[in-house]
């Protein structure tokens, strides 16, 4: 029954902007992650990567998590001599995530999250609908 | 004659089908929204000229033969009968990805009323032939 694969790519889109939203956590949980050892490289910022993937079984193309990036961007110096991760010159090197980046991702996934669950209760209605037909 | 073959009872059907299978396809855009290159797709537009020329053979198929050759290239939906259609209308955002979300929600919406309001014909349909037969 068709309902069954929608119900199916549905769930694919929450499982992958649920996964979204663990890496989002991850970059704001670390957000202040200093290097281990003077002069080393802190947290990197990860960005999560959609892919439309065929899948085979169910004859649908299904969303995927594909394979988490790190952020090249350059990390941000703070001057703090007294730090124990901090370099010859007194600097710290601190994580390149800007928590007003990841909000937005955040709201972003949380929208995308809802417009999934929009289509598993419209899905569900439709389904009672034609239940309905054997109660007439 | 069969009750598959009521002209009403059938028109319905296919309605419902493709009712079906336009569900999946907005699922697929939905979950999708994230996903970089994917077009949006929707289903054409059901004509009931041509399918209520098509439908009288379409039943008459479903005989005993059909069943023994497995359900598979069988009788119901599957996308074979309806054809689907992207729509290139839309902002493309700069990742290559068309879906427009809001528009997406408003589809579902109204597929799930149509749908809705298709299996209440049905149903009244159904006690159209209670009626003949002196139930109620």
């Amino acid at each position: 029954m068709d309902f069954f694969k929608t119900l199916a790519i549905a769930a694919s889109g929450l499982r992958a902007q649920s996964g979204r939203m663990r890496i989002i956590s991850e970059n704001i949980a670390n957000a202040d992650s200093t290097p281990s050892s003077p002069g080393a490289d802190p947290y990197r910022r990860k960005i999560p990567t959609f892919e439309a993937e065929f899948d085979r079984a169910l004859d649908v193309n299904v969303v995927e998590l594909g394979k988490v990036q790190t952020d090249t961007s350059s990390f941000r110096l703070k001057y703090e001599p007294g730090h124990p991760s901090a370099d010859a010159n007194g600097n710290v090197k601190y994580p390149n995530v800007n928590p007003l980046l990841e909000m937005t991702d955040m709201r972003e996934a949380q929208r995308s999250y809802e417009a999934n669950i929009n289509v598993i209760t419209a899905t569900r209605r439709m389904i009672q609908r034609t239940i309905d037909i054997l109660k007439a | 004659m069969g009750i598959t073959d009521v002209p009403i009872l059938s028109m319905l059907r296919t309605r419902l089908q493709w009712g079906q299978e336009r569900t999946r396809v907005l699922a697929e855009n939905i979950a999708n929204s994230d996903t970089p290159n994917f077009q949006a797709r929707d289903l054409a537009p059901l004509k009931f000229d041509e399918t209520a020329q098509r439908a009288p053979s379409l039943v008459s198929n479903v005989s005993l033969v059909r069943t023994e050759d497995g359900h598979i290239a069988g009788t119901m939906g599957s996308g074979s009968g309806f054809e689907s259609k992207t729509n290139g209308n839309y902002d493309v955002r700069p990742t290559g990805n068309a879906v427009n979300l809001e528009q997406e929600m408003m589809k579902v919406a109204a597929n799930q009323m149509d749908y809705q309001a298709v299996t209440a014909i049905y149903t009244r349909s159904l006690s159209l032939f209670k009626t003949a037969l002196g139930k109620r």
